[in-house]
């Protein structure tokens, strides 16, 4: 990821102190992040249901 | 019931049925067995570090109680006087829930976890809280409060995670039963690297109320034993809904040893390769340990047959983005405020929660629904999947690098991804002398058909013979 998107994505989750004391560990975190979502293959169907199915519960 | 036999090779190896059967008998007295076991813990746990802490004094007083109480022919329920271990993200009354972590090393339990009420109910003393990597997710590390635990097969190795004290305590005899939790294989895992059986079952069966959360779709407390027998009893005192718990489900449960002994002839088993052939290739030992665990069963007279599931890949990136992103919702305010104590690990594992979108959630969550569908349509085929749990017999624990690549090499996640139950045991040893592992899993809430298979490979093989040399 670029550097300057990671620090922006990290500032706006308020990972501030983290980014100051651990800018490796924020790194790598958003390293992490952006290469798995890339492996996930998308439903060929735009209208694929996520799991789980919304229920009524007992205050609906 | 032998007892004398069975105190001659040590009460710490007593199964928990064999257990409970000598002291409803009273063949066996419940002091004598927390004794034996307080022994064991004595010698053992400065190596093992299975424990973050032991509670002798009540747990003493306890099996004293359960004594009077055998004695007089109450018997609270059918595990009576039975030690069990209990993972430490897991509440018990008046001890602290650390979750192995400086950021709750303070907090207090004023409440039993619905499932140790549970086992409590059915005569278990909990003997104390076990490790687990930090938040049961970091891994094994050495900048935590309290030291990992190490596995008593050869305590310089890794004992898998993240229920790394349940795991090693039950393979060395500290306890014949433990409570564990399983997120992406947390059960299952250390259950491998220390040759025990350890159960997920489905998503639901066993509450989750009084655990400290990781991630809330794919979070499951699971029992961990050394018998396939034990595992059924165990799950048979936790299982029920639970109207508190919004992912408790309302479905039957009750008695999961009623098919233990009927075997594996006729049984249909999908034998899922491409797990550990092609999605990530095992050690040639753990692949001939797979094949021996086939062969046997249709030995045995079951009928094995390829399945073809998604990647395990695919199935890794759908658990991460769901683990992450619900345990960044449970983080978020302590990663921004206090980053400097949690564990290198676990920081690093929590915080890629900051990075997904909600569309990344949505998106895992979409196909999450479509592995589900595949796995139900693969158990339509056969009444049981059998697949590699680890890819590699347990590495070395002081070696960061090897832990952190063969963490990942496993096929565990895909069953909390759809809910499935799963179980994992051992399949034999390496040439190095350290367990390896066998998976099966099953239908939605056949736990039963599980147990049977696993015992028909049990008592085929004699894994619940072998013990650690410790």
């Amino acid at each position: 990821m670029d550097k300057e998107l990671m620090h922006a994505l990290a500032r706006r989750a308020g990972l501030d102190k983290a980014l100051a004391e651990f800018p490796d560990d924020v790194a790598a975190a958003a390293d992490q992040a952006a290469t798995v979502v890339a492996r996930i293959k998308a439903p060929e169907d735009p209208r694929a249901e996520p799991w789980p199915a919304m229920k009524p519960g007992d205050g609906l | 019931m032998n007892v004398g036999a069975e105190a001659d090779r040590g009460l710490h190896y007593m199964t928990a049925t064999a257990a409970a059967h000598a002291i409803a008998h009273k063949q066996l007295s419940p002091v004598e067995l927390m004794k034996a076991h307080l022994a064991r813990i004595e010698k053992l746990d400065p190596t093992l570090n299975a424990f973050i802490r032991l509670d002798a004094e009540s747990a003493l007083e306890a099996a004293h109680a359960a004594e009077a109480e055998a004695a007089n022919g109450r018997l609270r329920g059918p595990l009576h006087g039975v030690p069990v271990g209990i993972k430490d993200i897991i509440d018990v009354a008046g001890l602290p829930t650390t979750c192995h972590s400086k950021i709750l090393q303070d907090s207090l339990a004023t409440a039993d976890a619905v499932c140790v009420g549970k086992l409590r109910a059915a005569g278990a003393i909990v003997v104390g809280k076990l490790s687990t990597h930090e938040f049961a997710i970091g891994g094994p590390s050495f900048d935590l409060p309290w030291p990992p635990a190490r596995n008593p097969w050869n305590p310089g190795h890794h004992p898998g995670g993240s229920s790394s004290g349940s795991g090693s305590g039950v393979a060395a005899g500290l306890f014949p039963m433990a409570l564990g939790t399983d997120t992406g294989g947390s059960v299952r895992n250390p259950a491998s690297c220390c040759g025990i059986v350890g159960l997920k079952a489905t998503y639901g069966l066993v509450s989750r109320r009084g655990v400290f959360p990781l991630s809330f779709t794919l979070d499951h407390v699971g029992p961990m034993t050394r018998t396939v027998e034990d595992n059924a009893l165990m799950l048979e005192a936790i299982a029920g809904h639970d109207p508190l718990d919004p992912g408790s489900t309302v479905a039957p449960h009750g008695r999961y040893r009623a098919a233990l002994d009927r075997g594996a002839r006729g049984l249909r088993i999908g034998f899922v390769r491409h797990f550990h052939e092609v999605d990530m290739p095992a050690e040639p030992e753990v692949t001939a340990g797979l094949e021996h665990v086939m062969r046997t069963l249709q030995m045995l007279g079951a009928d094995v047959r390829d399945i073809r599931l998604p990647s395990l890949v695919e199935f890794g990136a759908v658990n991460r983005v769901i683990l992450q992103s619900e345990a960044w919702s449970i983080h978020r305010d302590w990663l921004q405020k206090r980053p400097g104590d949690y564990g290198k690990l676990a920081r690093r594992r929590l915080m890629p929660g900051a990075f997904f979108g909600a569309g990344d959630y949505v998106l895992a969550n979409k196909r999450r629904l479509e592995m589900i569908a595949a796995v139900n349509a693969a158990l339509a085929e056969v009444d049981v999947l059998l697949c590699a749990s680890s890819m590699d017999p347990a590495c070395r624990i002081d070696q960061p690098a090897e832990v952190e690549r063969t963490y990942p090499r496993q096929a565990r996640t895909p069953f909390n991804v759809t809910g499935h139950p799963a179980i994992a045991m051992m399949a034999g040893l390496s040439s190095g002398g350290m367990p390896l592992s066998v998976q099966f899993v099953g239908r939605f809430f056949d736990e039963a058909m599980l147990y049977r298979v696993a015992r028909a490979w049990e008592q085929a093989s004699g894994m619940d013979k072998k013990h650690p040399p410790i």
